[in-house]
C-alpha cells in the first residue's frame, strides 16, 4: 500500500469497504464471540444439539467443527474460528467446541485491554509465552499409560472414548460404544490407516443392535436374476477380488464387424459367447468360491456361477474392495488371466445375513486382520448420521491415546489448574503482562463454566467450590461433577481426556486469538458478496475510516 | 436471524444471507419441536387399535390410498417440518426392522414429548430429562423380558403363530376373514422358513393381487403365479409334470454384442439368411425338444413367428417374464436359468407338477399357477377383492402379518397385547421412579404416565370411557398381579388377553420403546433450529 497524501487518490476499486484501526478490531472481536456464543450450548454431557436446515439437508449435531462448518459463515474473521475447529478436527478429532470457545473467550478477556488502549501486540507476546507455559504445565501433569498390559490399556481407552461420548447424543450407550470403539481401534493396530475402518449406516433397530464385525461388511450389491440360487454362507472360502467387468458385451466400444457370408454369424455370435465363457471358466478355475469385482457382475455370470455354487457380488465399492483385500490377505486383479492362489484372499467365514430391511455381505476372521467394520443402527437418518460423527471422535480420541498415550483428567479439571498455575505465574511478573497472563488465566475458566451454565448449575457457586479445592494441595484433579452439581475428583471417576487434544486446542485457539487480534484492517472487495456488501458496507461504514492513520499496513487477507 | 449487533445496534454479517435465515434457540425451540411431534403423533392416534380409523390419502397425481398402517400414512403425508419427518423415520425404522407396531411407536413417541413439555415448563433441564427417559426404558424392556412368555410350536402346530398374526390384522380393513389371512401367512412363512437358523427371508414370498372375487378367495399358492399368459391363444391351458425350460435369450437369431453388418448384394445371400434364420428357429426349439421340455419360460419376447412355430412344433411358451419373476420359478422348481440354448441340459430343466392357466370372472386376464414345484421354496399369496385400493392395503396388512410371523420364527417371545404390556410397564417404571433421587424420578414418572396414551387410544378408539377404563383395569393388574389385563376392545367380556387370545411379539414391544426414547431424546437434545427463512 502506498502513502496517501493530500488529494483523494482512488486507490481501491469503488464500493471496496476498508475500515481499520481500533473499532475495527473490536468489531472483530465482536463477531467472533458472537460467533462462540452459537456453539457455546453444545459443550459437555449435557450440551444441546443444534438443528440446521441448510440446501444439503438436515443436519443434527453436536459435533462443533459440523456446525461451525454448516453455518455458512462469511465474516472473515470469525471465519479464523470455522478454521480452527476444523483443524482440530482433522489434528486430534475431539475437543472442536472446546478450542472455538476458548478462542472466543480469550478475545472476550483482550477486548477491555484493547479498549483501554494497550496495544494489540503486547497481549499477543503475554498470551503467546501463557499459552506455552501451559502446554508445559499439561505435559507435566499428564499421566501416563504406558507401559501397561493390553487388557489394562484397553479398559483405559474406554475411559477416554467414554469422555468424549459422554457429550453425543449416543451418550446413553456410552460404555456399549466405547468398548465397541475400542475394540474396533485395536483390531487395527499400531499404524492404523482410518479407511480401513469402515462405518456403516442401517436405518432402524436401536443402537444397541449395532455392532463390530472384525473383518469387512456392506451392502448387498445389485444382482441380477440368479443371484438367490447362489449359496449365501462358506466355510473358509477362497476369494478372488476383480477390477474387470463380467459382462456379455462388445469388446470394443466402436469396432464394427463386417460379413457378407451369413453362415459366419454364428461364429461370431460363438466367439463373444467364448470370450466371456473363457473368463468366467478362469474366475471358477482359479479354486474360489466368492468373486467379487469393483464392476458390473452381469446376468449371465450371475447364472454361471449359481450353477458353479460360486457367490458373487459386482459394483462393490472401491472402499469395500480394497477393505476386503486387507482383510482376507487377497489382492485385486485387473485380468482374470493368470490367477495364481497367492492373489486369492481368505477368511473363517462368509455369510449373507439380514440386517434390519438390508442384506448385508460379512466376512468375518481374516488373517490381515487390520481392518473392522462397525454397522449402526438407529431409530432416524440423522440420528445415525450423528451416530457416526460421535463414533468418529471418540475413534480419532482412541487412536490418538493409542499412539501417545498420557491422559490428563476431564470435566473441567486440567482447566481449573492450568489457571491456577497461571495466575499465580502471572504474581511473579512485573510490568502488563501479568495483567495479560491474568487475563488468559481467567479465560480458561470458561471450560468448567460453561459446562455448569449447559447443565443449568449454578457456574459461579462451583466456580468458587473449584478455586479453593484447586488451591489446596492435592487438588489438581478436581473438576465439575455433573451428576449433582458439585465437585469431584474427575480423573479417579475416569473422565479423562488424551492430553494431546487439551494441547492442540490451546495452541490452537491461542493462534487464532493473537491472530485476529493483530488485525486492523479490513479491505473488502465488494464484488464477491455483493448481495451482502451493502449490509456490510452500511454496518462497517460508519467508523473506522480514519485516513492517514500512522501504523496501517497489516491489512486481513480475506480467505 | 440476528447473532450480534454493534455499538450501534446494527447487526453484523456473520453467516452467509443472515437475512433470510430464521433462528429459534432455546426452550422456545424445544417448545416448537415438540410441538411439531405431537401434531404428527395426533394424526395417527385414531388409527391404533382393533376399532381404529384408516386414513385416505391423495396423492400428487391424484392416486388414492386408503390405510391403516402408521408408516404408510406418515410417508404419504409427505411431512415438511423437521421433526415431523424425524417422526416418519422412526416409523418407517420401525417397519423395517419389525414391520408392525408403525403407529403404536408414533403415539408413544408423541405422549412421551407431552409429557416432557410439562417437565421443561417446570424448568426441568431437557437433558436430565432426556436421561430419565433412558434409564426408564431400560427398565421398561426388563419388565416386558419378565412378562414375557415363550410358546412351542412347530411345522404341525402353528396355531398360537396364527393367533398372533390374527392381532396384527385385526386393526386392518381386512380384520373380518382375519384367520385365513393369519393362516396364509403363517404357512406362508413356514414353507419358506430355513427353522434351523431362524431365519426367513421374505423375498420369496410373492404377494400378488388382483382386482375381483371377493377377500375370502384369496388363497396361498405352494409355487408361482405369474401375471402372464400362454404366448398363443391355442397352446395348452394345463401341463401336467411340467418340465421347464427357464431361458434368457430370446426365440431370435443370436446378435453378437459388438457392432455388426451383413453386406447382402445378391438374391442368394438373402434367400442364404433367410434360410439360416429359419434353421435357427427350428435349431432353438430343437434343441428343447430334445432335452424334454414341456414348457418354455422365456425372459424375452420372440415375434409371432417363431410363436407359430412353436405352437406347432406343440411346445407352450410364456414370454415377457420379468427377471425377478424368472428368478422365483427358478428356485421353486429347482431349475437353471439357461442363458443361451448351447446349455440347455435335461439337469437344468425345472419340475412342476402342474402349471396352468386360469381366468377369472368374465374377464379376459388371466394369470399362470405354476404348482407342485419340486422345491416348493417360493410360495405366492394371491389376494382378491373388491377394489384396487382394498388390494393394495391387503397387501399392506399381509406384509405386517408376514412379518410378525417371521419375528416369532427368529424369537418365539409374546406378550400379551390389548395395551396390557403397557400398563404393566406403566406400574413397574412407577415403581422403580420412587427409588431413584433427583429430577430423573419426575421423568421416570412421566414415562410411566406417558406409556399409558397407548392402553388411552385404544379405549378412546374403541368408544370407551378412557380414564374409567384404564384406571379400572391398572387396578386389576395390581390387584391380581395379572400383567395379561388389558383393555377389553372388541367387548368380549373378559379383559384377560390370554382368553382373547391377543398377542404381540415381544422383540416389536420392545423396539417400539426403545425407538421412541432414542428419538424424544434426540427431539430433546436440540436448542437451535436454523432454517432459511419460509416466506
Amino acid at each position: 500500500m502506498s502513502n496517501m497524501l493530500q488529494p483523494q487518490i482512488i486507490l481501491l476499486k469503488e464500493g471496496t469497504d476498508t475500515s481499520q484501526g481500533k473499532p475495527q478490531l473490536i468489531s472483530n472481536i465482536n463477531a467472533c464471540v458472537a460467533v462462540v456464543d452459537a456453539v457455546r450450548t453444545t459443550l459437555g454431557p449435557r450440551g444441546m444439539d443444534k438443528l440446521i436446515h441448510s440446501d444439503k439437508g438436515v443436519t443434527i449435531s453436536n459435533d462443533g467443527a459440523t456446525i461451525m462448518k454448516l453455518l455458512d459463515i462469511v465474516h472473515p474473521a470469525a471465519n479464523i474460528l470455522v478454521d480452527i475447529a476444523k483443524s482440530q478436527d482433522a489434528e486430534v478429532g475431539d475437543g472442536t467446541t472446546t478450542v472455538v470457545l476458548l478462542a472466543g473467550e480469550f478475545l472476550r478477556e483482550a477486548k477491555p485491554f484493547i479498549e483501554d488502549g494497550v496495544h494489540p501486540q503486547l497481549i499477543i507476546r503475554s498470551f503467546r509465552t501463557a499459552a506455552q507455559l501451559a502446554v508445559q504445565k499439561i505435559k507435566e501433569l499428564a499421566i501416563s499409560i504406558e507401559g501397561k498390559s493390553l487388557e489394562e490399556k484397553k479398559s483405559l481407552l474406554e475411559r477416554c472414548a467414554a469422555t468424549t461420548l459422554s457429550s453425543k447424543l449416543v451418550g446413553g450407550e456410552k460404555e456399549f460404544f466405547s468398548k465397541m470403539v475400542v475394540d474396533a481401534v485395536t483390531q487395527l493396530g499400531e499404524d492404523s490407516r482410518l479407511n480401513m475402518l469402515g462405518i456403516k449406516k442401517v436405518q432402524g433397530g436401536t443402537m444397541r443392535d449395532s455392532f463390530l464385525v472384525h473383518g469387512v461388511a456392506f451392502k448387498k450389491t445389485f444382482s441380477y436374476a440368479g443371484f438367490e440360487q447362489q449359496p449365501k454362507s462358506f466355510e473358509s472360502p477362497k476369494i478372488l477380488l476383480l477390477n474387470v467387468e463380467l459382462e456379455l458385451k462388445s469388446e470394443k466400444e466402436n469396432a464394427e464387424v463386417r460379413l457378407s457370408d451369413p453362415s459366419q454369424y454364428q461364429s461370431i455370435v460363438d466367439a463373444e459367447w467364448n470370450i466371456i465363457y473363457d473368463k468366467l471358466d478362469k474366475c471358477v478355475k482359479s479354486g474360489a468360491k466368492i468373486v467379487l469385482s469393483r464392476l458390473a457382475i452381469g446376468d449371465l455370470a450371475t447364472q454361471y456361477f449359481a450353477d458353479r455354487d460360486v457367490f458373487c457380488a459386482g459394483r462393490v465399492t472401491e472402499e469395500d474392495l480394497q477393505r476386503v483385500a486387507s482383510a482376507t490377505g487377497g489382492s485385486v486383479q485387473t485380468t482374470v488371466n493368470n490367477v495364481v492362489p497367492e492373489v486369492l484372499g481368505i477368511c473363517e467365514k462368509f455369510e449373507e445375513k439380514q440386517v434390519g430391511n438390508e442384506r448385508f455381505n460379512i466376512f468375518s476372521g481374516c488373517p490381515g486382520g487390520f481392518t473392522a467394520t462397525i454397522v449402526l443402527r438407529g431409530g432416524a437418518d440423522q440420528f445415525i448420521e450423528e451416530a457416526e460423527r460421535s463414533l468418529h471422535d471418540a475413534i480419532m480420541i482412541v487412536r490418538r491415546a493409542f499412539k501417545n498415550s498420557t491422559v490428563v483428567a476431564g470435566g473441567g479439571a486440567i482447566d481449573m489448574e492450568l489457571s491456577r498455575f497461571l495466575r499465580h505465574h502471572a504474581r511473579t511478573i512485573e510490568g502488563k503482562s501479568q495483567l495479560f497472563i491474568n487475563a488468559y488465566a481467567k479465560a480458561l475458566e470458561v471450560i468448567p463454566r460453561q459446562l455448569c451454565d449447559n447443565a443449568g448449575f449454578d457456574a459461579t457457586d462451583v466456580l468458587n467450590k473449584l478455586r479453593h479445592k484447586h488451591a489446596l494441595p492435592n487438588g489438581a484433579l478436581f473438576g465439575v461433577d455433573i451428576n449433582t452439581g458439585g465437585i469431584v475428583d474427575t480423573y479417579g471417576n475416569f473422565v479423562w481426556e488424551p492430553a494431546v487434544v487439551k494441547i492442540n486446542a490451546l495452541t490452537a485457539a491461542t493462534e487464532a486469538a493473537c491472530l485476529i487480534l493483530s488485525v486492523d484492517e479490513t479491505i473488502r472487495n465488494p464484488k464477491s458478496e455483493s448481495a451482502q456488501g451493502e449490509g456490510a458496507a452500511a454496518a462497517m461504514g460508519g467508523r473506522g475510516r480514519g485516513r492517514g492513520m500512522p501504523g496501517r499496513g497489516r491489512g486481513m487477507r480475506r480467505r | 436471524m440476528a447473532l450480534a449487533f454493534d455499538e450501534y445496534g446494527r447487526p453484523f454479517i456473520i453467516i452467509r444471507e443472515q437475512e433470510q435465515k430464521s433462528r429459534v434457540r432455546g426452550l422456545d425451540a424445544q417448545k416448537a419441536n415438540i410441538q411439531a411431534a405431537k401434531a404428527v403423533a395426533r394424526i395417527l392416534r385414531t388409527s391404533l387399535g382393533p376399532k381404529g380409523m384408516d386414513k385416505m390419502l391423495q396423492s400428487p397425481d391424484g392416486d388414492v390410498t386408503i390405510t391403516n398402517d402408521g408408516a404408510t400414512i406418515l410417508e404419504q403425508m409427505e411431512v415438511e417440518n423437521q421433526i415431523g419427518k424425524l417422526m416418519v423415520e422412526l416409523s418407517r425404522s420401525q417397519d423395517y426392522e419389525i414391520g408392525d407396531g408403525t403407529t403404536g411407536v408414533v403415539v408413544t413417541a408423541g405422549a412421551l414429548l407431552e409429557q416432557a413439555e410439562k417437565l421443561l415448563d417446570r424448568g426441568i433441564h431437557p437433558i436430565r430429562v432426556a436421561e430419565g427417559y433412558e434409564m426408564a426404558s431400560k427398565i421398561a424392556v426388563e419388565t416386558l423380558e419378565k412378562i414375557s412368555t415363550k410358546f412351542e410350536y412347530d411345522v404341525l402346530n402353528f396355531e398360537p403363530l396364527v393367533q398372533t398374526c390374527m392381532t396384527t390384522l385385526s386393526s386392518k380393513i381386512v380384520g373380518r376373514c382375519k384367520r385365513d389371512l393369519a393362516e396364509i401367512a403363517v404357512k406362508a412363512v413356514l414353507s419358506v422358513a430355513d427353522l434351523e437358523r431362524r431365519d426367513v427371508n421374505l423375498d420369496l414370498i410373492k404377494v400378488e393381487g388382483k382386482v375381483g372375487g371377493r377377500l375370502e378367495d384369496t388363497e396361498l399358492v405352494y409355487g408361482i403365479v405369474v401375471d402372464k399368459d400362454m404366448s398363443h391363444p391355442q397352446m395348452p391351458k394345463q401341463i401336467e409334470d411340467a418340465k421347464i425350460a427357464i431361458l434368457t435369450c430370446p426365440f431370435e437369431p443370436p446378435k453378437p454384442k459388438t457392432k455388426h453388418k451383413v453386406d447382402i448384394d445378391s438374391v442368394e445371400k438373402f434367400q442364404a439368411l433367410q434360410e439360416q434364420e429359419k434353421q435357427y428357429f427350428d435349431e432353438m426349439v430343437k434343441k428343447c425338444k430334445d432335452v424334454g421340455t414341456t414348457l418354455v419360460i422365456c425372459q424375452w419376447g420372440f415375434d409371432d413367428e417363431a410363436n407359430h412355430l412353436l405352437m406347432h412344433r406343440g411346445l407352450p411358451a410364456v414370454r415377457w417374464v420379468g427377471g425377478v419373476e424368472l428368478e422365483l420359478i427358478a428356485i421353486a422348481t429347482g431349475g437353471r436359468i439357461v442363458p443361451r440354448f448351447q446349455e440347455l441340459t435335461a439337469e437344468k430343466l425345472g419340475k412342476a407338477g402342474l402349471v396352468r392357466e386360469k381366468s377369472f370372472g368374465t374377464t379376459k386376464d388371466r394369470m399362470l399357477y405354476i404348482e407342485e414345484c419340486a422345491n416348493s421354496k417360493a410360495v405366492t399369496i394371491f389376494i382378491r377383492g373388491g377394489n384396487k385400493m382394498m388390494i393394495e392395503e391387503t397387501k399392506r396388512s399381509m406384509h405386517d402379518a408376514l412379518c410378525v410371523a417371521r419375528n416369532l420364527i427368529r424369537d418365539n417371545s409374546i406378550v400379551y397385547g390389548g395395551g396390557s404390556a403397557e400398563i404393566a410397564v406403566s406400574l413397574a417404571v412407577e415403581a422403580a421412579a420412587d427409588k431413584i433421587p433427583g429430577v430423573e424420578q419426575y421423568a421416570m414418572r412421566a414415562f410411566a404416565d406417558a406409556l399409558d396414551a397407548v392402553p388411552m387410544a385404544l379405549a378412546e378408539n374403541s368408544g370407551l370411557q378412557p380414564i374409567d377404563t384404564l384406571t379400572a383395569v391398572k387396578a386389576q393388574q395390581v390387584k391380581e398381579n395379572n400383567p395379561r389385563l388389558g383393555i377389553d376392545c372388541n367387548d368380549a367380556g373378559t379383559n384377560d388377553m390370554q382368553e382373547q387370545n391377543v398377542f404381540e411379539t415381544l422383540i416389536g414391544k420392545k423396539q417400539q420403546l426403545q425407538l421412541a426414547t432414542q428419538v424424544v431424546k434426540m427431539i430433546l437434545k436440540i436448542d437451535d433450529v436454523i432454517t432459511p427463512h419460509v416466506y
